[in-house]
């Protein structure tokens, strides 16, 4: 277990935050962790139901969300978008 | 009395030059200080400035220049101007001077070393008058702004702040250390004088001086007017130099050069001017924003310069349009929010009549950088001032050291622009920081920015460690300009008290 950087932009805000999560959460924790920090801060609550996903800056797909941090094979500081799943 | 006419000795003093016999031309002019572009000596010799000026025309003109600045700020030292003065005011002067006047004294280093290495003579001569402007300009500003000390010890950041490592000291620094004090005399004129004065300084004290005047700020004003008088003429060492390396074959050259500086202060510019416009220029004194100041002065009449001397147009010339009505928005929330890492009282600028007058010059801020403030003037409302202090760090480019931010709100947009090198990421808010950084990664990759520093263990763990490393006391640390008296409106009775002027 160890302390992992990654640069975040949650839907709606102004730009890239750091936040700092362990290297054993999973995806799904990083999103908790982002609107935990973010959401109410400089972005309004999401509607009810919306989903949040993650992906890396620039690729088309999420990336799973019980993927750990350290099988992600992820750079420190990488730059992670988090953003509402359009429903399908 | 002079025995002759000015016209009559002017060419033969400016013009003359010797061939070295003491030591090679090559050990008096060595590239990495001097740098000819491997272009011959008489075309250096060709250099035409389009001011000239005598030592002693020189000396007679800044003499009248200083007695009209500092008598009318002796005719003003009485109106207690500061005391009365807005908290817009205030937090618009204590940025300007906290972070301008070190920058021009460190100028005169940069022009020390055209006057000392320049080819020409000619640009030796007009270099010496532009050393001798940096140092008045450091000196009248800090001795302007030590009036305010002992009303508001900010000002004590004018002569402290380049000494620390505050990220806002660390981007600036970083921008005018690579543009003005790591070149060769050629490569530093250009960037400076084309980069950063021909093509900026209007922009912080034509259209601020205009601003001053509105608020009632006289001694202000005319300070800065003072002042650009100066840049006016010593900018203009960039063009002529431009022209040579253009004529010789060194087109490419020159135009690298105006790009890489070009683009790096219009960052710096884009904080201080674009937040100094458009968020603390009181708003019954506005009248340009910095998107219509940029458009006529630097799109449009810079523009017309750098292609009228035979360069293009930069690459990036297109993104800076989109950016001049984005990133200065953006950055504002962050010196907002993040404001105790900064040493002066941020205001948000963000009322509702000022949000108005921001739709109105930027059609959709509110649905964008809006949808920001919109959370934070809630917190407010709510008595959350905890929630408007964000716990997580913004990611700082590896470039400029400001912010990596994109559109905000309804038009969410993230941009982000990396190269990884040796195992780290490097960070870019834009594709031109990202392409500066390309050029001479070498150059570039060495330095961290203070959110490197962070994690990286250079600042220790604790908050207080942060602040500490940046110079900053707890008295230090910037808080709300109006205590949050701002997000229904200006306490207006209160406020109306308080006059901009002599009254």
């Amino acid at each position: 277990m160890a302390d992992f950087p990654l640069a975040v932009n949650l839907q709606g805000d102004y730009g890239y935050k750091v936040i700092v999560v362990d290297d054993q959460n999973t995806i799904s924790e990083v999103i908790q962790t982002c609107i935990d920090q973010i959401v109410g801060v400089f972005v309004a609550p999401f509607p009810e139901g919306a989903v949040l996903r993650a992906r890396v800056h620039g690729a088309e797909v999420p990336l799973a969300n019980n993927l750990k941090v350290s099988d992600a094979n992820f750079i420190q500081m990488e730059a992670l978008q988090v953003y509402v799943e359009q429903a399908q | 009395m002079a025995l002759l006419k000015m016209e009559e000795w002017y060419d033969l003093a400016r013009e003359t030059n010797w061939t070295p016999g003491y030591v090679s031309s090559e050990e008096l002019y060595p590239k990495p200080m001097s740098n000819n572009f491997d272009i011959p000596l008489e075309k250096w010799e060709a250099f035409d400035e389009p001011y000239k000026s005598t030592y002693r025309d020189y000396v007679s003109a800044q003499r009248d220049k200083d007695v009209g600045a500092y008598s009318v700020k002796a005719a003003l030292a009485r109106a207690d101007f500061f005391k009365n003065a807005s908290p817009h005011w205030k937090a618009l002067l204590a940025l300007h001077f906290s972070a301008v006047c070190w920058a021009e004294f460190h100028s005169a280093s940069a022009f020390a070393r055209m006057t000392r290495f320049s080819q020409s003579p000619g640009m030796r001569n007009m270099a010496t008058f532009g050393t001798l402007d940096e140092i008045r300009h450091g000196q009248i500003q800090i001795y302007f702004a030590y009036e305010f000390l002992k009303h508001d010890a900010v000002f004590d950041w004018c002569h402290k702040s380049s000494k620390t490592e505050n990220w806002i000291i660390i981007s600036l620094r970083h921008a005018l250390d690579d543009i003005a004090h790591t070149r060769d005399a050629t490569s530093a004129a250009i960037m400076l004088n084309m980069g950063l004065e021909l093509a900026f300084t209007n922009l912080q004290f034509v259209a601020l001086s205009a601003d001053a005047a509105k608020c009632g700020d006289h001694s202000f004003a005319t300070m800065l007017q003072s002042i650009q008088t100066d840049e006016a003429r010593h900018a203009q060492i960039g063009e002529p130099i431009v022209r040579i390396m253009v004529e010789n074959g060194k087109k490419k050259e020159a135009q690298q050069l105006v790009e890489i500086a070009f683009w790096r202060m219009w960052k710096q510019f884009s904080a201080l001017s674009g937040i100094g416009m458009d968020y603390y220029t009181p708003l019954e004194h506005r009248e340009n924003s910095l998107k219509d100041f940029m458009e006529e002065w630097v799109i449009g009449q810079f523009g017309r310069t750098v292609e009228a001397l035979g360069l293009d147009l930069p690459w990036y010339w297109d993104i800076l349009k989109e950016d001049i009505s984005s990133f200065h928005h953006a950055n504002q929330i962050g010196v907002y929010a993040y404001r105790a890492t900064e040493w002066w009282r941020p205001i948000a600028g963000t009322s509702p009549a000022e949000r108005e007058w921001l739709e109105e010059k930027y059609p959709g801020w509110n649905e964008t950088y809006g949808k920001c403030w919109d959370v934070i003037s809630e917190n407010i409302r709510n008595g959350d001032y905890e929630k408007t202090v964000p716990a997580p760090p913004p990611l700082i480019c590896n470039m400029c050291g400001l912010e990596v931010i994109g559109t905000a709100g309804d038009q969410w947009n993230a941009v982000n622009h990396h190269v990884d090198i040796e195992d780290r990421r490097y960070h870019f808010c834009s594709e031109p920081c990202k392409w500066i950084f390309e050029i001479e990664p070498e150059r570039y990759k060495g330095h961290k920015s203070i959110i490197d520093r962070v994690f990286d263990g250079t600042i220790g763990p604790e908050p207080d460690d942060f602040y500490n490393y940046m110079g900053q006391t707890e008295a230090e640390r910037g808080t709300d300009g109006y205590n949050y008296r701002w997000v229904d409106g200006y306490d207006d009775e209160e406020e109306g008290k308080k006059k901009y002027g002599t009254g």
